[in-house]
């Protein structure tokens, strides 16, 4: 479901309604002809010798006989039927005996016959005692409330296949809506079954079990098709496909044509074998390539598969259970078939709506879970059912309780970042960006990337106003909270063209473990929404901060500025006169200082360079100067001023006590560590000679300021070098390229 | 005849100083009037002769405008003296660009800083005069900006045409997105006739480009294989050129408002 593919739905979306008034029309076709079936108006109960017992009749002629077992049904020119409760399960799809099976559906044909034969019939109980009643359509009242519940599952599956194949026209899509299809019709057919009544009309006559095991060999095979082109293609898939799509035709024709023997076995043995394969091939695909769908899948498969294994477990064991509770086990494959309709409803949305498909899919996986117990507890401990349903309830609820945090780390994959985390995170990014704001889309992608650790975190140009969802949850696509100043690059021969990152793209979240969801995607807009309000609000106090700086150097320099001008005019003597001129030269730095933020070094190296060689100049002495840096950075105004007055200090020293005819001053900035030699080829002696008078002070205490470390000695032949190293970046940054790894 | 000269400078010591620098600087007889405000100053300009200096029976050959004025800014007596025949001198404390580019783009010749030395002051005012204007590192960056600026809103092109000018905009540079933008939709048409700006030549980008790393005209002309005056008359050149676009620039925003 990429954005772009989508077409828009316009005309489809009036196909839509045709689609779904004829399904309409479909269950209304068939609830009318079951409503119209003959039945008697009897509730029956499996008792524990296997017969039928009478449960409640609004037939005044059954009043006498309820509470007794049905024995023998007789109409007129019919042989009598002899009715095996067990044998009166409305579907055969799950009898896993060949024989039984038979039987079964014999004996339905056969009730089928007697009742729509519209004489009264004659009903025999244990007791010899006897009661003739008439049957009569039953009405649409009686049909129930599961087969209308069944209905419109059914109903919402065949919609969803419509929307889906709607949707786009593509291979993917049209093995969901074979699968889901196939189940659609399942969950109609299991509709008609939960029909109370001494036994339905048969509508398929003997095949109804055979359909069924189909459409489930069916359902299997096309599953195992789209997991082998879907997230991931893979290698053997056309053998594989080809494979599954003979062996389902095969079994069904088998089924269906030629009443394949041990068939229900065959059924289970592929649906089982099938769900593993499908497991194993996701779990490969997901190695092939980390997509997070291949996971969520895969830990459904895992839930289906593990429930089907269950369900067939407890109808093979159905034999040697008492007779109150097979007729509970009928309830569960139809459990089980429901359970397995909602994956499908769900998949399709399956990122979307994550909340409520984990929890409908842990609800529907503990009731499951606590009938098979159930049933397990009556057949393995003979407990009766009160006793066991107790029990298991307990058992089901107990564990559910226990592993619900679990389940749903598992199912939805934890979220990494707790809300604590996450509100550190963006403090710190939020100052980040405003610290170096030239690197503020990396800082983002840092934010993003620590929030939901994706396995693919990069810029791309592009623009999006709310954070976009793509590829069904694969992707998220986030838009800049800040972007970057456009760089005023100090030549005129780099042109700064370079189109601004504008997105961030994130790909497979929690290292390919989960898919992006809805939420996921409002978090990121809220994140984005408070980083932005984060740096407005920093800016707005810096912008603050620097209105009151400005306004006070502007004073400074107009006021003190003024003043110093007029007394180094009125000097009496030169000495005054320099020094007022050097007071005045520092406070036109200081406010300088105060009026900028930053200042890039390689502008600062151009201005002093200027400088020095101005004040040299008139000395005669000659000045040889180099630059050097591997990276630009930007003196904050501490780093700045502290620089310039070192410089102007060294330089003074050179003229005014050094003498000197050369001087070479070489700047060096290495990984962020820049380096100052200053030397001249005056009359230095040794420094430690040296009076303090002479500003050194000054100047050791603005390296130690900065950090630094400043050493004087002797230079040959002649003169005295200095070195300067001070430490301009604090820690190096990270590069966006490690942060995407 | 003497040379009359006027220092627009409210700071008594300072004009006396300036007045000082000024007849050490120059071996003619010299007339000083000294104005304290821009008023005096724009009297004094009118008794020479108005402020477009063609009527003028003696006007002002040097003018020294101070920035900071206690009735406003000598920007405005730049503005109103742009043709006025006589070498303009920004003499300030401000050595930023923010002050001292204004006052270039108004016409002014060079700039003095005030707390400079003596003999510094008087060596730089001969300079200015002979045609020698200072550019800081400062300022060369901040011509560069303003340069571009208008090379880039497609106010002249004629930088990209002359000689090595291709280097100044690399195709490659060229995003593959804005390109495909380019592709999509056709070229925009400017409906402003685009304005014959100066703009400047690949040498003068050139000397601009070290001034702004602070290297010194000696050393400039030495790495460029040039006469040092050859580098003096990039500078001059750049200073026209900057007065120019200014000014055209102006006449544009003045026909624009329906002034002219």
């Amino acid at each position: 479901m990429t954005p772009g593919r989508v077409h828009p739905m316009g005309w489809r979306r009036l196909l839509l309604l045709p689609i779904a008034l004829l399904a309409s029309l479909c269950v209304v076709m068939l609830a009318r002809t079951l409503a119209q079936t003959p039945d008697l108006d009897a509730r029956w109960r499996l008792d524990g010798s296997g017969h039928l017992q009478l449960v409640a009749t609004d037939l005044p002629a059954l009043h006498p006989s309820l509470g007794q077992s049905l024995e023998v049904v007789v109409a007129p020119g019919i042989a009598p039927l002899y009715v095996d409760g067990r044998r009166a399960v409305n579907s055969t799809r799950w009898l896993a005996n060949d024989v039984e099976r038979q039987a079964a559906a014999r004996q339905q044909r056969q009730m089928a016959r007697v009742l729509v034969s519209d004489a009264p019939v004659l009903l025999g109980f244990t007791d010899r005692t006897s009661a003739q009643v008439a049957p009569h359509p039953r009405g649409y009242a009686a049909l129930g409330i599961t087969f209308w519940l069944l209905c419109g599952m059914a109903l919402a599956l065949e919609l969803v296949v419509a929307v889906v194949m709607l949707v786009r026209q593509d291979l993917r899509n049209l093995l969901y809506a074979i699968m889901a299809q196939c189940q659609a019709v399942q969950l109609l057919l299991a509709a008609v079954d939960a029909v109370p009544g001494l036994g339905n009309v048969s509508l398929l006559g003997g095949h109804e079990a055979a359909l069924r095991m189909s459409l489930d060999v069916v359902t299997g095979a096309a599953l195992l098709n789209a997991t082998l082109l879907y997230p991931t293609p893979l290698p053997p898939r056309r053998a594989l496909a080809a494979l599954a799509w003979i062996t389902a035709i095969v079994f069904s024709a088998a089924a269906l044509a030629f009443d394949l023997p041990q068939a229900w076995w065959w059924c289970e043995a592929l649906s089982l074998s099938t769900g593993l394969l499908v497991i194993g091939l996701l779990g490969w695909s997901y190695r092939l390539t980390p997509h997070p769908y291949a996971t969520v899948v895969r830990r459904l498969s895992i839930v289906a598969t593990g429930s089907l294994a269950l369900v067939t477990i407890v109808v093979a064991l159905n034999d040697r259970m008492p007779g109150e509770v097979q007729s509970l086990v009928t309830a569960v494959p139809v459990i089980w078939t429901v359970f397995f309709a909602s994956l499908l409803l769900m998949s399709p949305f399956l990122a979307r709506s994550q909340h409520m498909m984990r929890e409908f899919a842990m609800l529907a996986g503990v009731s499951t879970l606590a009938t098979s117990v159930d049933l397990l507890f009556v057949a393995v401990f003979s407990f009766n059912q009160f006793a066991s349903i107790t029990t298991s309830l307990f058992v089901a609820l107990g564990v559910y309780a226990a592993s619900r945090q679990w389940l749903l780390d598992q199912m939805i994959g934890a979220r990494a970042v707790t809300t604590e985390r996450l509100f550190e995170h963006l403090l710190r990014i939020a100052r980040k960006v405003e610290e170096q704001p030239g690197r503020a889309a990396d800082w983002q992608l840092e934010l993003f990337h620590a929030v939901f650790q994706p396995l693919v975190a990069r810029h791309e140009p592009g623009f999006t106003h709310t954070t976009r969802w793509y590829e069904g949850g694969a992707g998220l696509l986030v838009p800049l909270a800040v972007e970057s100043p456009v760089a005023n690059s100090p030549s005129q021969f780099d042109d700064g063209d370079q189109p601004e990152p504008r997105l961030i793209v994130l790909r497979f979240a929690e290292r390919g473990k989960r898919l992006f969801t809805a939420e996921d995607a409002r978090l990121a807009d809220r994140i984005v929404e408070q980083l932005r309000r984060a740096v407005a609000h920093d800016r707005a106090i810096e912008q603050g901060r620097s209105e009151e700086r400005g306004r006070i150097a502007q004073d400074l320099h107009d006021d003190i500025g003024a003043r110093l001008l007029t007394l180094m005019y009125k000097a009496p003597n030169p000495e005054m006169e320099d020094y007022v001129r050097h007071t005045l030269q520092d406070l036109k730095t200081l406010t300088r200082g105060l009026a900028a933020t930053t200042h890039l070094l390689s502008h600062a190296a151009g201005e002093w360079k200027a400088d020095i060689a101005q004040r040299l100049a008139p000395t005669g002495c000659t000045l040889e100067w180099s630059f050097t840096q591997d990276m630009e950075i930007q003196l904050n105004v501490v780093q700045w001023s502290g620089l310039t007055r070192i410089l102007r200090e060294l330089v003074s020293n050179i003229i005014a006590h050094a003498h000197a005819t050369h001087a070479s001053i070489q700047a060096e900035l290495v990984d962020g560590q820049l380096k100052l030699t200053v030397t001249d080829n005056g009359v230095g002696g040794t420094p430690k000679d040296w009076s303090t008078g002479l500003g050194l002070g000054g100047i050791r205490k603005r390296v130690r300021m900065l950090g630094g470390t400043i050493v004087w000695q002797q230079n040959t032949p002649a003169g005295v070098r200095c070195d300067v190293s001070v430490s301009l970046v604090s820690s190096m940054p990270t590069s966006p390229g490690a942060i995407a790894g | 005849m003497a040379v009359k000269v006027l220092i627009l400078e409210d700071n008594p010591a300072a004009r006396e100083f300036l007045g000082r620098v000024v007849r050490e600087s120059f071996s003619d007889t010299i007339t000083i009037v000294e104005a304290g405000d821009l008023e005096s100053a724009r009297r004094q300009v009118r008794i020479a002769g108005g402020a477009q200096g063609y009527h003028g029976v003696d006007p002002f050959k040097l003018i020294l405008v101070d920035l900071e004025l206690p009735d406003g800014s000598g920007l405005e007596l730049l503005e109103e003296l742009r043709q006025y025949p006589a070498t303009k001198i920004v003499t300030t404390l401000y050595s930023d660009d923010e002050h001292l580019f204004p006052a270039l783009q108004c016409g002014a010749d060079g700039y003095l800083l005030k707390e400079d030395r003596f003999e510094l002051l008087v060596e730089e005012l001969q300079k200015i005069v002979r045609g020698e204007p200072p550019l800081s590192p400062a300022i060369a960056r901040r011509l560069l900006g303003h340069f571009r600026t208008n090379t880039r809103t497609g106010m002249n092109r004629r930088i990209t045409d002359e000689g090595n000018g291709t280097a100044l905009r690399s195709p490659a540079a060229a995003s593959t997105f804005t390109s495909a933008m380019a592709f999509a939709a056709p070229a925009p048409v400017e409906i402003e006739p685009p304005l014959d700006l100066p703009a400047l030549t690949p040498r003068e980008v050139e000397v601009l480009t070290f001034l702004s790393k602070g290297f010194t005209i000696k050393e400039i002309a030495a790495l460029m294989s040039i006469k040092w005056f050859t580098v003096n008359d990039h500078i001059k050149s750049i200073y026209r050129k900057l007065n120019v676009s200014s000014r055209a620039e102006a006449a544009v925003l003045a026909s624009k408002q329906g002034l002219v």
